[in-house]
């Protein structure tokens, strides 16, 4: 029984470390045309508590991608400098996309063994019903 | 079959050992995309099953034995095992397709050990001549 609590547990959490990053995913494609904006990414960590592993998995520190950004030629933009150019977002659309399905498969798997975890919980309560 | 209800005390082993594996593969599909992070899995049921007495070390052997939680999370660390398979290149080897066969494997385990819990208790009724 505890086992399975235990599960259940460990399943939230992956299900939201997921949806964590793909709030982050969002905001990235939110902002793909605001100039000067760099690219937001996150990973996953694992949960140490008391010296130990929990097993649990959350997002770690927000990093930003320091790539180069690129220079957009548009003279009549207000942030143009003397050349004409301004600087862009490093977002790729493509990427994030990625990112957002990958993330939404791995919550889905997560949301499979919560459900799982569930059934086989009730189906030893059914057990004591008789 | 009175003395020793072994039917229902090997059901109910089956049944925890499903439940123990299905925190195991939550536990990998969990960290499914933490860099670094290598899956673990537990011995199938009957090799444990088998091996239960033999390579345990500690066993209770009288109902007044108990376990500290200490040297029972050392009897399950001693069961786990690593999942052989590639690593991606952040050094992750969760394969959520493999972790969602097993977890298909568990579900079925744990169906089959409650049916034959709760049948082995159907039989117990009868043969006291109580209805089911």
């Amino acid at each position: 029984m505890s086992e399975l609590t235990n599960t259940l547990a460990l399943s939230a959490s992956g299900m939201q470390a997921q949806a964590a990053r793909l709030r982050h995913v969002s905001e990235n494609i939110a902002n793909t045309d605001t100039p000067g904006y760099h690219r937001k990414m996150v990973s996953f960590e694992d949960v140490i508590e008391a010296g130990r592993r929990t097993g649990e998995v959350r997002t770690g520190p927000v990093t930003l991608d320091q790539s180069t950004l690129p220079r957009i030629f548009d003279p009549s933009h207000p942030l143009a400098d003397e050349s004409g150019h301004y600087d862009g977002s490093n977002v790729d659309l493509v990427v994030e996309i990625a990112d957002a399905r990958e993330a939404q498969r791995s919550y889905e798997a997560n949301l499979r063994m919560f459900d799982q975890a569930k059934q086989m919980q009730a189906a030893l309560i059914e057990l004591l019903r008789r | 079959m009175f003395q020793n209800l072994e039917v229902l005390r090997q059901a109910q082993a089956m049944a925890s050992h499903a439940g123990a594996r299905q925190s195991f593969i939550a536990r990998n599909i969990a960290n499914a995309d933490t860099p670094g992070y290598r899956p673990t899995d537990i011995a199938a049921f009957a090799e444990s099953y088998r091996n239960a007495g033999s390579d345990a070390g500690l066993r209770q052997t009288r109902p007044t034995h108990q376990m500290s939680g200490d040297e029972k999370s050392a009897l399950t660390a001693a069961m786990t095992r690593p999942v052989p398979g590639a690593a991606s290149p952040n050094g992750n080897g969760v394969s959520i397709e493999a972790e969602m066969m097993k977890s298909a494997d568990v579900k079925h385990q744990h169906d089959m050990a409650l049916s034959i819990y709760q049948n082995a208790l159907g039989i117990l009724r009868t043969s006291l001549g109580r209805p089911r």
